[in-house]
This record gives C-alpha cells, structure tokens and sequence, in this order.
C-alpha cells in the first residue's frame, strides 16, 4: 500500500515528465479537462488540470466544477503508474484501474502517460 | 471452386458475394459483417476453419508497421488464433506490396502526385509501404495517426517521427480495445461530427487523401475542394458520397469486382488460396508476381461535379 504522499510524489514526477515533452504541450492545446486520481484503499485524492496544454496537480478534488475523468485505483498502482513503473494498459483492460469518462478521453489519457514513460 | 470468406468486425449492412475466375481458377469470394460483435466474429471464424480456402479479417488489422518494426494488435491476435486449419490474413503483407506500388504506378501513369504534393494518409501505421512511398517520392505528407485513431490534432511530418511515435505508443496501444482505436460495427455508418469539423482544415489543405476508407468517411468534411482520393473497400453509394463531397477522383488499389472494391484481406485471402501457402511462407516478391499475372491495376474514377 502506499501512501497519499508517495502518490503526491508520484504525480509530481509526472507533472515533471509532462513539463519536459514540449512536444506534449503543443499536443494537449485543444484538451482542458479536469481529471480526479483516487484512491480506492486510503484516503487520497488529487487533481490534475490540464489548461491550453499545461498541466498543474492540486492535493484533494476538484474545486467548484466536476471532474470530466474519474481515475480511480489502489494506492500502489497509482503510485507505480504516475511514476511510470508500469503502464496504464494492463490495469486498465484487468479492472485494476477504473476510468470514468468517454472512451476518447481514456484513450487521450493512456497516451499522454505512454508519450512520457513509453518505450 | 475456391472460397475466399472476408470476416469483418464492420457493419453487415456492406456485405457482398461475387464470383470470379482468376487464373484460370473459380472463386466464391464473400465479406460477412459482424456488427462490431467481437465474439460473433469469433464463432463465425470457427465455424468457417477448415471449410474454405482463405480467410480475411476485415474492420481490424493484426499487424501495423512502422519502419522495420511490427506491432500486433492483441484483439487481432485472438482472431487469427481461432482459426486453427484455413490460412488467414488481415491485408498487411499486401499493403506492403500492392499499395506501395499503387503510389509508384501513379507517378508513372498520372500527374497526381509529384514532388510537394500535399498528402493527408488519415493512418500511416496500418499502409506503412504507402507511407514511405509517398515519403520517397518527395510529397509532403501529413500523417494522421494522432489526429484520426487518438483525437489528438498533432500532424505527423516525418516517417522518423511516425516511427518514433508508434515505438513509444504503439506496443501498449495495440493491448487496448480495437474499437478503441478504429470504428467498427456502427460507427462505420455514421460520421463523427464534432471530429469532422475540428479536423476539417487537414482534409482541406490536402491534395491527395490517402488511406483506411472508415477513416476518411467518418471524419469526411461537408465540402472537399477536388481532393484525390486513394483507398479502397469502396461501395457504390461510397463513390456517390465522394462525388457528391466534393472530391475530384477516387483511385482503388485493390481490384473492382461487380463494382465494388474489395478489402485488401480478402485479396491477399485469394493470392493466398492460389498460391497454395500459408502467409507466413509468402514473400513480397512472389506478391508481386502473381499481381502482375493477375494484372491488377488501381482503377482511376474521375468525379465530375
């Protein structure tokens, strides 16, 4: 199990995978969505903001408007995921991990992550 | 006679049986739509293996290319694997042969295509040997990979970017859902409004629209102005669409019979029956000799509007 700061580590180290791939900001321009990352063991919630193709991670849920995707997972698998340890695939298609949102974003999402820790 | 069966996770509403004499040989060729059903598609290829001589998956690719590099899709995979006797293909080891010339026979035979020529390939990874003809050639080509299979409005500009995005993307993307990626069953009846709109500027600045028919009509502007466009599985009320778009000429890389062009699967489905091996042992060279004794040409459709 891990923990709700290893998580905010987690996604810290995202946040800096996504800062570096300039390539992914002019990719996500035309993608402003909230998304909620949950945890489904301890208490734990972030919130990743992607505005005009910048990305910014908050502690807690969303503020004032509802999240358009709900990532909801075990602490570890977050964990693992947000530090590219693994890939969202496999959890994904096994139940692991649970996404709620339209199929276009989930796919939109998986890619994102695959474009920061993929081969 | 030869049967040649073409299972297709695509709507039924395109289904079609003709026969032909190739070479001196009869075939029964067939395309059966499974309305996306995965498992029906499953169950119709077991029913079918060991009961015909070939058998093309349509609506889903196996293979995708991308340099010398090749990426299977996980869904695909499952297909083939339900067919145990009857040698089966997705069109892949085709694409690589009879489109890639489709392109060279162009520059000799048309004034389609010439160094700059603006080309739109709405997805390189699934026709890679037309991809890198058209690179060769010196066209400057958008591929649509991102902007058609994932959303994402980012124009691919280089066979080296391609390459590197599909290394990155493509070995954990071929494990999702296939529909995911690609319309199938339904979807392939309907247009993508909202996409169709915000993608609209790629269709328009191309001179050539090349690639997957379901992609080019399910993110198909209102109006083309004259584009070319090069692709097959194109059915009457297809070529009506195209006119009626907008686009000045349609060119067919696959062989017309009855009128309707068929899917690059269930040509390779028929080389393969004449040829009397299984894919694996096939190579390109003899693709491309027994499509020279077939005599297969595109067909050029010219659109007046």
């Amino acid at each position: 199990m891990a923990t709700h700061a290893e998580i905010t580590a987690s996604l810290q180290a995202f946040n800096e995978g996504y800062q570096k791939n300039k390539k992914l900001k002019i990719m996500n321009k035309d993608w402003n969505r909230v998304i909620l990352i949950e945890a489904s063991d301890i208490k734990s919630q972030h919130t990743l903001t992607l505005q005009n193709g910048e990305l910014s991670i908050t502690e807690g849920g969303p503020k004032n408007q509802n999240a358009d995707l709900v990532v909801t997972s075990d602490s570890e698998t977050l964990a693992d995921l947000f530090y590219g340890d693994i890939t969202p695939t496999e959890p994904y298609m096994n139940g692991t991990l649970v996404i709620k949102g339209s199929e276009d974003d989930i796919v939109r999402l998986d890619f994102i992550s695959l474009m920061i820790w993929g081969e | 006679m030869k049967r040649v069966v073409s299972v297709s996770l695509g709507s039924s509403r395109r289904d079609h049986q003709v026969q032909v004499e190739l070479l001196g040989e009869q075939f029964e060729i067939s395309r059966l739509g499974m309305d996306g059903n995965f498992e029906q598609a499953m169950a119709k290829l077991q029913q079918l293996d060991g009961q015909v001589d070939a058998i093309g998956l349509g609506g889903i690719d196996i293979y995708v290319y991308a340099g010398n590099k090749r990426y299977a899709f996980k869904d695909g995979l499952k297909l083939m694997e339900a067919v145990k006797i009857t040698p089966v293909v997705d069109g892949s080891g085709l694409k690589n042969t009879l489109e890639r010339e489709v392109v060279t026979y162009l520059l000799q035979n048309t004034n389609f295509i010439k160094k700059g020529t603006r080309v739109l390939m709405v997805s390189a990874v699934d026709r890679f040997g037309m991809a890198e003809a058209f690179a060769e050639a010196q066209c400057d080509v958008t591929f649509g990979d991102l902007i058609f299979a994932a959303g994402i409005p980012y124009p691919i500009k280089t066979v080296q970017e391609l390459e590197e995005t599909a290394a990155r993307l493509l070995p954990e993307m071929t494990k999702l859902p296939f529909h995911m990626l690609y319309p199938t069953g339904k979807k392939q009846e309907s247009r993508d409004e909202e996409k169709a709109q915000k993608f609209a500027q790629y269709y328009h600045d191309a001179e050539i629209i090349a690639g997957d028919f379901h992609f080019i009509k399910r993110y198909l502007p209102d109006k083309l102005n004259g584009q070319i466009i090069i692709t097959n599985t194109t059915t009457a009320a297809d070529i009506d669409l195209l006119r009626q778009s907008g686009a000045s000429c349609l060119v067919t890389t696959t062989p017309v019979f009855e009128g309707r062009s068929f899917g690059t699967n269930v040509i390779e489905g028929v080389l393969v029956a004449l040829l009397g091996k299984s894919w694996e042992e096939i190579t390109p060279d003899e693709y491309r000799d027994i499509i020279n004794k077939l005599n297969f040409k595109p067909r050029i459709i010219e659109m007046a509007n």
